[in-house]
């Protein structure tokens, strides 16, 4: 049973502010991701919940316990950390036999230990090797087995698969889900990449620098997004934006993308939505699944031209030009066969978002 | 991609072999010269041109760790008869070694040898120790002023160490210092600590902070996490860092002549003190410089794949 909690953290290296007053809470058994660009704020966020860093301002709580002030030994936390960090001189079984040996276990409880551990990860053949010996996915799973072998309150990882190679990171992912479903521990989760923090987070925390912009479940982040850089931070391929001006015209709402000379068609209820905000700080934001193309012309549609056509394999992403926008709309593959030709596009009122464009903030319109 | 060689490149490679002999020859040439004479008759030692093929003998060495004088009349044939064999060479000399009862008369060499592994080990085992925990300090803290300080430690070495041998004997003698093991041992160990401080802050910023930071995590202190993690890490440094310091101290001469008469005078006073008045033995002292490559070559040797290693770590940026 851990619970971890932010309260007010501060953090500056030197003038630079890296943690701006940040507040969470994790409950027991959470999965949280910090999501974020590299300087972002989180690595250090993650070291001070670990005890490598001091932060200036605020209270970290561990089970409602003020735990700033405690060295990293004292707070009973592990870490994984990116590059592996094994040490190089002693065997796997060493490695993971370390933090058991500093809480000065007896040899057959140690043994034992280490020895469960290794079969969980089924790594129990590699304990007599030397790291430098090991695979990237192997010296992973060592990694992980000196963290999870002491039972810790809180497993700490810092962007854990990020040196290993794309096929292997996808298998390690799933791994570590595989893991947490069967071990259960309040783990917090640093990367910089959106897919790894979609697939395995119960929660997401989105960080820019040094701000928290969002907090919620995988879900929440993609379709309610609470801000443009959330929006488009999160989601592959990411989310249209473009200035926009919503018009009256007979009985439907037009939202007019940049300078394009027509509208797309919105339902009315749109203009009391947005309760009269000022159409010259609006932007709309559409992900290309919510950007639909058809061949011929429909109600509703607006004749467009596409531009360049990515191939994905699954999908295609065709770019199509809106005045002197460019919107990307997510197809079916093969639908659309080069640039220059015609199609028929319209938006999925009810996957749009408004944001204010000064402040960035989502207008939580929903069609 | 196969690697077919011009004649050109074969012609170069050639002249880089042969440079290299020649380079080997210029180097061990008065090694070999000094190992040959510490096996020569010393009729042989001398002569013009030198003798290439002679009949090794040990007597120069028998002569370098005995106490001698001159014959004045011929050895009693009984006496002779019954020497064992490193007395007849004496004797087939002109000399003969003086006893204490039964027992030949050491000459000082052993104890100047001792005198410097004595004062070379203490000094290294010092200058390496502190150097490392320096070097710990000033890679992983924060130190205010860190360049300032470190060029300071450095600015030790600008100059030439013999300006300052008189006021540093003046000092030495105030305190009762000179001719003295200790003395001898804080002044190598000062001399080498800023060499050791460098080289290992080198070595140091080579070893990923993460390997500490998991062990802090893992429930040590810093202090067991330097012990257990970063100490084994940088056991090439420290070998690397050892070697140079100790043959540093080891061939120390000029503040071992100085300061050092007779208790604490280490080797390379004394060897040359031998050259003295009248008739030179050269193959004694010669004899007595290759015993004294020995210490420095043995460590060398033990410790090649750690120097090796040493020689190209700071070099890779990983």
């Amino acid at each position: 049973m851990t619970q971890i909690e932010l309260r007010g953290v501060q953090k500056f290296f030197g003038a630079v502010q890296v943690i701006k007053d940040l507040n969470l809470k994790i409950s027991d058994n959470e999965f949280i991701v910090l999501l974020g660009q590299s300087g972002c704020g989180k690595t250090t966020t993650l070291r001070a919940i670990a005890g490598l860093e001091t932060i200036d301002e605020g209270d970290i709580l561990i089970d409602g316990k003020q735990v700033q002030h405690l060295k990293a030994a004292d707070r009973d936390i592990a870490m994984v950390f990116q590059s592996f960090s094994l040490y190089p001189h002693m065997s796997v079984y060493e490695n993971i036999a370390f933090p058991l040996r500093a809480m000065r276990k007896s040899k057959s409880e140690i043994d034992q230990e280490v020895r469960s551990v290794a079969k969980t990860l089924q790594i129990s053949d590699l304990l007599a090797k030397k790291p430098s010996a090991l695979s990237g996915g192997d010296m992973q799973r060592v990694a992980i087995g000196r963290a999870l072998v002491r039972r810790p309150k809180a497993m700490l990882m810092d962007e854990p698969i990020g040196a290993l190679d794309a096929k292997l990171r996808e298998e390690m992912r799933a791994e570590i889900k595989r893991l947490h479903i069967k071990q259960g521990s309040t783990t917090i989760y640093v990367t910089h990449d959106q897919i790894e923090a979609m697939s395995l987070a119960d929660r997401i925390v989105i960080m820019h620098e040094g701000v928290l912009q969002q907090v919620g479940t995988p879900d929440e982040v993609y379709s309610r997004p609470a801000n443009l850089f959330v929006a488009q931070f999160v989601g592959s391929p990411v989310m249209n934006v473009a200035d926009a001006a919503v018009a009256e015209k007979a009985s439907v709402a037009s939202v007019i993308v940049g300078d394009a000379p027509t509208g797309f068609e919105f339902p009315r209820t749109l203009l009391s939505k947005l309760n009269g905000h000022a159409s010259g700080s609006l932007a709309l934001g559409i992900r290309p699944e919510g950007v639909l193309i058809r061949r011929d012309a429909a109600d509703g549609f607006m004749a467009v031209e596409t531009q360049i056509v990515e191939p994905l394999g699954s999908f295609d992403i065709v770019d199509l030009k809106v005045g002197s926008n460019m919107l990307r709309a997510r197809t079916k593959s093969g639908f659309v066969a080069g640039p220059g030709e015609k199609v028929f596009a319209r938006i999925d009122p009810t996957q749009a978002h408004f944001f204010d464009k000064a402040s960035g903030k989502s207008l939580e319109v929903r069609l | 991609m196969a690697a077919v060689r011009t004649g050109g490149e074969i012609a170069l490679n050639r002249i880089a072999i042969v440079a290299v002999l020649v380079v080997m020859i210029v180097f061990l040439a008065p090694i070999y010269w000094i190992a040959s004479t510490a096996f020569k008759p010393r009729a042989l030692a001398t002569t013009v041109p030198p003798t290439v093929l002679f009949q090794p003998e040990l007597t120069p060495f028998v002569k370098l760790f005995t106490k001698r004088v001159q014959q004045t009349k011929p050895v009693d044939p009984a006496t002779y008869a019954a020497a064992p064999w490193w007395e007849k060479a004496v004797y087939d000399g002109g000399e003969r070694i003086l006893k204490v009862g039964d027992s030949p008369q050491l000459s000082p060499y052993p104890d100047r040898f001792v005198n410097s592994l004595i004062i070379a080990i203490s000094s290294t085992l010092l200058a390496v120790s502190m150097g490392t925990l320096t070097a710990y300090g000033f890679s992983r803290f924060k130190v205010k002023g860190e360049a300032d300080l470190l060029f300071f430690i450095l600015s030790t070495r600008m100059l030439p160490p013999v300006v300052v041998a008189i006021p540093m004997y003046l000092m030495y003698r105030a305190v009762g210092l000179n001719d003295t093991h200790i003395g001898l041992i804080i002044l190598y160990t000062a001399f080498n600590l800023s060499f050791s401080v460098w080289l290992m802050k080198g070595f140091m910023d080579e070893i990923p902070k993460e390997y500490e930071e998991a062990a802090l995590v893992d429930g040590y202190t810093r202090m067991q996490a330097f012990f257990k993690i970063v100490l084994p890490e940088a056991a090439t440094g420290i070998a690397a860092t050892a070697v140079f310091c100790f043959i540093t101290a080891w061939n120390e001469y000029a503040f071992a002549l100085i300061m050092t008469n007779r208790r604490a005078q280490t080797a390379p006073p004394f060897i040359p003190s031998q050259v003295g008045s009248g008739l030179t033995d050269w193959t004694v002292i010669a004899a007595g410089t290759v015993l004294f490559l020995l210490p420095v070559a043995i460590f060398t040797f033990l410790l090649r794949n750690h120097l090796l290693r040493g020689m190209s770590f700071g070099a890779i940026r990983k």
